[in-house]
């Protein structure tokens, strides 16, 4: 089984992933709070495992995933997320 | 990227007791913050449907997630190995103030994606 990996398909999808990726939000995300954050490890941890876990349920539930997500109440708890974050930076200013 | 903070750069020994045992609350206070961030963010978001697309459309979906993995651990280590670069070349106050704005900045793209779902 091993030699007939399609090693072509892992490089294609490899570069698809990387440049959708490279200017998205969680990149960008990943930048922030990785200088942020006394702790890049736990920052790259986290948003690779938040990534990988993403992509997976992509896979596994194809299609589909797009139908059953609420995607807006989703995206809003992200935003939520992210502006607490850059408020509790702000505030720590003080 | 020379992994570890500050504090950790000095023999374990110096290290102030406390700031050895907030290490490991502090991982998990950063680690879950990062990934329910992330995570939200991305679900229904174009990565995912790339790799949703592809493993539909390839017969082996599982060498298309292999193929993204590697993309994204590639992704996060550039992206958090720039703000760790970064976060050694400003100063402390530009360096918050640069990262507030910046996850304002999400903030406001994520809100312009809902708007437009």
């Amino acid at each position: 089984m091993i030699t007939d990996i399609d090693w072509q398909l892992i490089g294609i999808s490899f570069i698809t992933v990387f440049l959708a990726e490279i200017g998205d939000k969680s990149q960008l995300a990943a930048i922030a709070l990785g200088g942020s954050s006394n702790n890049p490890r736990a920052v790259f941890i986290g948003s690779t495992v938040a990534l990988i876990l993403a992509s997976l349920l992509g896979v596994l539930a194809g299609g589909t995933v797009a139908q059953f997500l609420p995607e807006k109440l989703l995206k809003s708890l992200a935003a939520i997320g992210f502006a607490t974050m850059a408020l509790r930076i702000l505030w720590s200013e003080q | 990227m020379k992994t570890g903070d500050r504090e950790s750069l000095k023999p374990i020994s110096q290290v102030p007791v406390n700031v050895q045992t907030k290490q490991p609350r502090n991982f998990w206070l950063v680690f879950t913050s990062t990934f329910i961030t992330i995570f939200l963010a991305e679900m229904g978001d174009k990565t995912q449907l790339v790799t949703l697309l592809m493993s539909a459309e390839s017969q082996a979906p599982w060498i298309v997630f292999i193929g993204s993995a590697l993309a994204l651990i590639a992704t996060s280590l550039i992206g958090v190995s720039i703000g760790y670069w970064l976060s050694k070349k400003l100063a402390p106050e530009t360096l918050d103030l640069s990262v507030a704005i910046v996850l304002l900045f999400i903030t406001a793209w994520l809100i312009s994606d809902i708007i437009n779902l």
